[in-house]
């Protein structure tokens, strides 16, 4: 086995361990007992820093998109997202737009 | 009362939730392919995985090389929101639904959740249950199709149309968690990890994200705790 087959095992085994025991715990702790509320950071925290790192200093494929273009997707979401009454759908479709076109221009 | 809960919880699920998470995984099967790992991972990372920021991180964790411990904190860190959400969702599946509630287990995602803590509480006891497994498979099943959908286009779209996929991934999880700005606690823990960016840069590897999210979520929770 590989090492990214037994990364994938690995993370469905903990994963559905963390589901099992959060449904075990919802008839005993509440959701903002310290132990839930601390998780909830650190999962939040991880995200918000791999979408930061993803969307600056992006890696792969994604690095060869410039910035100015990756910039411009990131507005043309975020307007279409408070524009269009937040949602998703269409918000991705405008950045997903924005960066296309910022690309035309940068190259 | 069950069958026809569980039909209408699919077609809930079948609806706007279904367009933004398939965007979502198309982008995802074709990060997979990107990085040279097959239709079958990405298939198991979809179906039995099945929380996106995960996935992800663990995509990315396996492409740096990782030593599969190491991608399993990464992923499992992206992931730890599986915890709080299961404790939150419990009390709304319904009362005497006995071991039938562990089929829930797989299903505890963000559009399932979401949806379900929307819901959920507004149904009939005996409706809960079924209407929430109802919503989650026909989810997991777009989930399953275009993740497919990804891998197998992505090597016939340019480069550009490529790579631009690649950004749909970033893009809706910084869209998702602009919309969770108003919760408690969702602030400050965004500040933590943006803050954490350079120290992940820093520390770099696999180790980088997993360490940056630990530091920047606890400094976030403590800060939160102090006030």
């Amino acid at each position: 086995m590989s090492e990214a087959d037994l990364a994938l095992w690995l993370t469905v085994g903990i994963g559905f361990g963390l589901r099992l025991v959060g449904l075990t715990l919802g008839g005993v702790l509440r959701a903002d007992h310290p132990a839930i509320a601390w998780a909830s950071a650190v999962s939040v925290a991880t995200l918000a820093c791999f979408v930061a790192l993803a969307l600056v200093m992006p890696s792969g494929l994604l690095a060869t998109v410039p910035w100015p273009a990756r910039l411009a997707g990131v507005v043309a979401g975020a307007a279409a997202y408070l524009g269009l009454g937040r949602r998703l759908l269409p918000a991705m479709l405008a950045g997903l737009a924005g960066l296309l076109l910022a690309r035309l221009v940068t190259g | 009362m069950a069958p026809s809960a569980a039909r209408d919880g699919a077609r809930e699920a079948l609806g706007a939730p279904a367009l933004a998470m398939a965007a979502t995984f198309i982008a995802f099967g074709a990060a997979v392919a990107e990085a040279g790992l097959s239709l079958g991972w990405s298939l198991v990372a979809t179906g039995a995985v099945y929380g996106m920021a995960g996935q992800l991180v663990l995509l990315q964790a396996t492409s740096l090389g990782a030593p599969a411990f190491v991608a399993m904190i990464s992923a499992t860190a992206a992931n730890a929101r599986f915890l709080p959400m299961s404790v939150a969702i419990a009390p709304l599946l319904g009362a005497r639904t006995g071991w039938r509630r562990l089929l829930v287990v797989p299903f505890i995602a963000i559009t399932p959740w979401a949806a379900g803590m929307r819901v959920l509480p507004g149904l009939p006891d005996s409706a809960r249950l079924p209407w929430f497994l109802g919503f989650s498979a026909a989810s997991w099943a777009v989930a399953m199709a275009t993740t497919a959908a990804g891998h197998l286009a992505a090597p016939l779209l340019p480069v550009e149309w490529r790579a631009a996929l690649l950004f749909t991934n970033p893009l809706y999880f910084a869209l998702l968690m602009a919309g969770d700005l108003g919760r408690r606690g969702v602030a400050p823990a965004i500040l933590g990890g943006v803050v954490a960016a350079p120290l992940a840069w820093w520390v770099g590897g696999a180790w980088g994200l997993p360490v940056a999210g630990l530091i920047g979520g606890t400094l976030a929770f403590l800060a939160m705790r102090a006030r």
